[in-house]
């Protein structure tokens, strides 16, 4: 019984991403007619590419995320500070960066950061997709900082009393107690997080850097074939689907599972 | 007088290291306040039809037929799983390329870019939009449904003005939320070249090589911007306040 729900509830959701991967099948299918095109030939050939260009968006952001990750929650614990400077500068750093669009962070780590590094005699090239990661790790310590936040404050002060009264020490209970709840209760939304950050990776093509949406586009225009063009950029937003729903479903799951936790 | 005060204000930046001299070029500074108001339309007219995309797809994921909530289910996991900027590309590098093609006999494609922007950034934040409502349809208790049957309701008149109005209430904040990073999205129009305040700021840069300054300008306008959706929200959420809720 238990089991049928949940293919129940499980199913709908699932589908779309089946219809999806078979429909894109059988329309390569009819379109080609078994026998190569132009058009299978092109994208048998610039396919490789644009999976090049997409492992420029992951790295991009699985660095992005983990910057911010490191950073996040001490901006969070900051924000927390009884000195009021350190608490006003913490939550200004956090409401500066999380209202920003991402668009304009990316033009400001571009633009506004050298484009070598001086250390010492050596000069360091400092690449764009360098400064991009920056860019996108700025609004993701951000919101990583409000999650740590949230979570601190979610959990009941009954429980920090509780564990003093027995004679646990502070920092004992901080990462004893506290610590493994929020973490638990920070997973999904964290996870959110890094889907939002890989969807906006897509935005690094339009200051250069060579990802999978700027392969997608040399692509289209070297070919040069309006059924090409077509299939490129819905191969490009397939390629984006495939990574971030299952993160979505995944992220779906654990809140689920840690609701009434 | 205005024009002192404005060549005065830029020297005092000036200053500072900061070079606003673009603000005292007629032509660059009209091009600049143009932006300004296309941004302001794009978010205005995107907030619009998000919001009825949004109560359209929600009311088909709540329908009990199950083609039509399958489909509209399919879409929001589609828009939601993939970046704004790639829909945007799809949407016109190939439908409005598609098109014009199409209409090529017939005089030209009538669709500007800021027609396509306001029509993929909606579907986009509809998306998220018809997610939150379904949310708040499906929080509405079952046996209000059956009091409004009992009077009578069918259930079309349920949806509309019974679950509807009170599923709004419940899920305004994060209305708010999607509104708030609609006004954000509204960035990427400057890919496609519509005369945004991104875009014109961008067409400035590139002249006069003063990057942080326009950031900053554009930090500052966008946080305005921002503030005052937040503002209107919570002014709605006191207004649509039901006495026995919340505080």
């Amino acid at each position: 019984m238990a089991n049928d729900v949940l293919t129940a509830a499980v199913w709908p959701r699932v589908l779309p991403a089946v219809v999806a991967a078979v429909l894109a099948a059988l329309l390569l299918v009819v379109v080609s007619g078994w026998h190569p095109t132009p058009l299978t030939t092109a994208l048998v050939t610039w396919f490789p590419a644009l999976l090049w260009g997409m492992l420029a968006n992951i790295q991009i952001s699985v660095l992005a995320i983990a910057l911010g990750t490191l950073v996040g929650p001490l901006l969070g614990v900051l924000q927390l500070s009884p000195v009021t400077p350190v608490r006003l500068l913490a939550s200004w750093y956090v409401q500066l960066f999380r209202n920003a669009p991402a668009l304009i962070l990316i033009y400001f780590a571009t633009y506004v950061f050298p484009f070598e590094l001086h250390l010492g005699s050596h000069y360091v090239n400092f690449p764009d997709w360098i400064k991009v990661t920056l860019g996108l790790a700025l609004p993701a310590s951000a919101n990583v900082a409000e999650l740590f936040r949230g979570a601190i404050g979610s959990i009941p002060a009954a429980q920090w009393e509780a564990a003093a009264s027995l004679a646990l020490r502070r920092r004992q209970i901080f990462s004893w107690i506290i610590l493994p709840q929020c973490l638990r209760r920070m997973l999904p939304p964290w996870m959110n997080l890094y889907a939002t950050i890989t969807m906006s990776t897509a935005l690094a093509s339009l200051v250069g850097v060579h990802d999978l949406l700027d392969s997608a586009q040399i692509a289209s225009t070297t070919v040069n074939r309006v059924d090409f063009t077509i299939a490129v950029y819905f191969i490009t937003l397939l390629l984006f689907f495939v990574y971030c729903y299952p993160i979505s479903r995944l992220t779906q799951y654990l809140e689920k599972k840690y609701a009434f936790v | 007088m205005q024009d002192q005060l404005l060549s005065h204000g830029v020297r005092v930046l000036k200053g500072l290291g900061l070079n606003y001299e673009f603000l005292l070029a007629a032509s660059e500074r009209a091009a600049f306040l143009h932006g300004l108001v296309v941004t302001i339309e794009l978010s205005l007219a995107t907030m619009f039809c998000s919001l009825l995309i949004g109560a359209t797809l929600a009311a088909m994921l709540v329908s009990p037929q199950h083609w039509l909530s399958w489909s509209a289910r399919a879409f929001v996991e589609l828009t939601r799983n993939t970046p704004t900027l790639v829909q945007l590309y799809c949407a016109f590098l190939v439908f409005n390329m598609l098109l014009t093609q199409a209409l090529q006999s017939a005089g030209g494609n009538p669709l500007t870019p800021f027609f396509w922007v306001v029509t993929v950034i909606s579907l986009h934040k509809g998306a998220f939009h018809a997610e939150s409502l379904r949310a708040g349809l499906q929080a509405i208790p079952a046996v209000t449904l059956e009091a409004a049957a009992s009077l009578g309701f069918t259930r079309t008149k349920q949806l509309w003005l019974v679950q509807f109005p009170l599923a709004l209430r419940f899920v305004l904040p994060s209305l708010i939320n999607n509104l708030v990073d609609l006004v954000k999205m509204t960035t990427i129009a400057s890919a496609i070249a519509v005369g945004d305040i991104t875009y014109e700021s961008i067409m400035i840069w590139t002249q006069r090589d003063n990057v942080l300054e326009l950031m900053l300008l554009l930090l500052l306008f966008f946080g305005a911007l921002t503030y005052l959706v937040n503002l209107g929200g919570r002014w709605l959420e006191r207004r649509l306040r039901m006495p026995g809720y919340g505080q």
